[in-house]
């Protein structure tokens, strides 16, 4: 295994997408995976829940300085900012909103890729701004793996059109194909 | 742009020798972050930022109030207040005294919401609520008591879930008028807590990292939310010992919703809900 991470970054036209990526891993997938995803102000709790219903690994809303786990999701809580320390740590942050958001796609992409340069695997799924484009940039130019939803089967192209204009990527890939990929690392 | 490792160590032994200021416990990621933040806003490079933090007392005093982070609200996490209302403070209900500490109390939105929660529980005139920062701007703006109304429109979502509606009773329902409490004033987009609210805390500037308990007084509960986030777990074993230490042996901690006591310290506390009691 070349790889330490996944990191998935989403709004608006994501959940169906993330939903059904953790319902196609199998229980052992080896990595941990960050999900940083963009919801509705009022949209505080029962998000995890949500996305856990039907994902065949565990998914949970980190609590500070938690360290991250094989086959385990780990979702950015609402209203905070969700960084990587060193040693697979995670750190939460209620700092300003960046780009009006919290969590920020950006940072969370960021943090990861200079917390695993070349062993990180960085997504970007649909969504209705361009956080994210910045923070896919540094996964990339870290030496990780970076991959962008075909936009033209994304819900809401903004977020992967604009990933796509600032940086070259690895793989431009339909959900069905990102799931495949995921599914090979072993 | 990013700050090296190498200027962030020499930033951190810079503030450390010059002031009576020790960063060099907190979170490296978002202090990065920050630092770098002030770089932008002053147009500085780090050469020129650790020269000012060596020759210019005003300056760092202004630096430390950029740097730490002083977002809060008012009645931040329903779910945590209905908890406090409804399990936690009644504990205290036979006491002749109760002491509240809120650590790290930034512009105040919690010191109030614990105060308008005192008071619909009968128990403000038995509180001494003390609030303490690093940061003095943000606790003149707590003193003011005045808030934006526009951008936090969450606020009265959460006074009604919290005050007026009961989880665990769906029928009961307080119809609290807001202006019990604060005045809205709409032309000016601005909540303002009223006088009897803004009299009663005991605010004091306090430094987590740096000194210990100099409120000299012992809590039956510290509210230190979102703060330990932006420690190493070094710095947060020592604060997690000072709050145990001023706790009395009844007294409870509570922290942010996402935040939890690891390691050795947590032997110290026993978890309930979303508080902390001391063990």
């Amino acid at each position: 295994m070349n790889y330490k991470a996944v990191i998935i970054g989403g709004s608006a036209g994501s959940f169906q997408v993330v939903t059904r990526i953790l319902n196609s891993l199998p229980k052992d997938f080896p990595l941990p995976i960050m999900l940083c995803l963009h919801r509705l102000k009022h949209v505080r709790s029962g998000f995890v829940e949500a996305l856990s219903l039907k994902s065949s690994i565990p998914v949970e809303e980190p609590f500070d300085k938690d360290s991250m786990k094989p086959g385990k999701a780990y979702l950015a809580p609402a209203n905070y900012h969700m960084y990587v320390e060193l040693a697979n740590r995670i750190a939460l942050s209620t700092e300003d909103t960046v780009n009006h958001s919290r969590p920020s796609i950006d940072l969370s992409f960021i943090t990861a890729a200079n917390a695993y340069r070349d062993k990180l695997i960085g997504i970007i799924l649909s969504g209705a701004n361009k956080d994210g484009a910045l923070g896919l940039k540094k996964v990339r130019d870290n030496g990780g793996v970076a991959i962008v939803q075909d936009p033209n089967e994304c819900e809401v192209k903004t977020m992967t059109q604009s990933a796509l204009q600032l940086t070259s990527v690895d793989y431009v890939y339909t959900t069905d194909q990102i799931i495949n990929y995921l599914q090979k690392l072993r | 742009m990013m700050v090296s490792d190498q200027d962030y160590q020499l930033f951190l032994y810079a503030l450390k020798n010059s002031s009576k200021y020790d960063f060099s416990e907190y979170s490296e990621k978002s202090l990065k972050r920050r630092i770098l933040k002030v770089l932008t806003d002053h147009s500085l490079t780090m050469t020129a930022l650790i020269s000012k933090i060596k020759n210019d007392t005003a300056f760092v005093e202004k630096m430390v109030k950029e740097i730490t982070v002083n977002t809060t609200e008012l009645f931040r996490d329903p779910q945590v207040w209905q908890t406090i209302r409804h399990t936690i403070l009644p504990r205290f209900k036979n006491n002749s005294v109760i002491n509240i500490w809120h650590a790290g109390c930034s512009t105040g939105q919690e010191v109030y919401s614990m105060l308008i929660m005192l008071s619909e529980l009968g128990m403000l005139e038995k509180a001494r609520v003390y609030a303490t920062d690093i940061n003095t701007d943000v606790m003149d703006a707590a003193r003011l008591g005045e808030y934006k109304y526009r951008f936090n429109l969450a606020y009265l979502d959460n006074f009604d879930k919290v005050i007026k509606e009961n989880p665990y009773n769906y029928e009961e329902y307080n119809d609290v008028p807001y202006d019990k409490y604060f005045t809205l004033d709409k032309a000016n987009d601005t909540i303002k807590m009223l006088p009897f609210l803004r009299e009663k805390p005991v605010f004091k500037k306090h430094d987590l990292v740096t000194e210990n308990n100099t409120l000299y007084v012992k809590f039956d509960l510290i509210l230190c939310r979102n703060v330990i986030i932006y420690f190493n777990y070094n710095l947060q074993c020592k604060v997690f010992d000072l709050f145990h230490q001023s706790l009395y042996d009844t007294g409870c901690l509570i922290m942010g919703m996402h935040e939890t006591i690891l390691g050795a310290p947590a032997a110290k506390f026993q978890k309930k809900g979303h508080a902390y009691f001391k063990n």
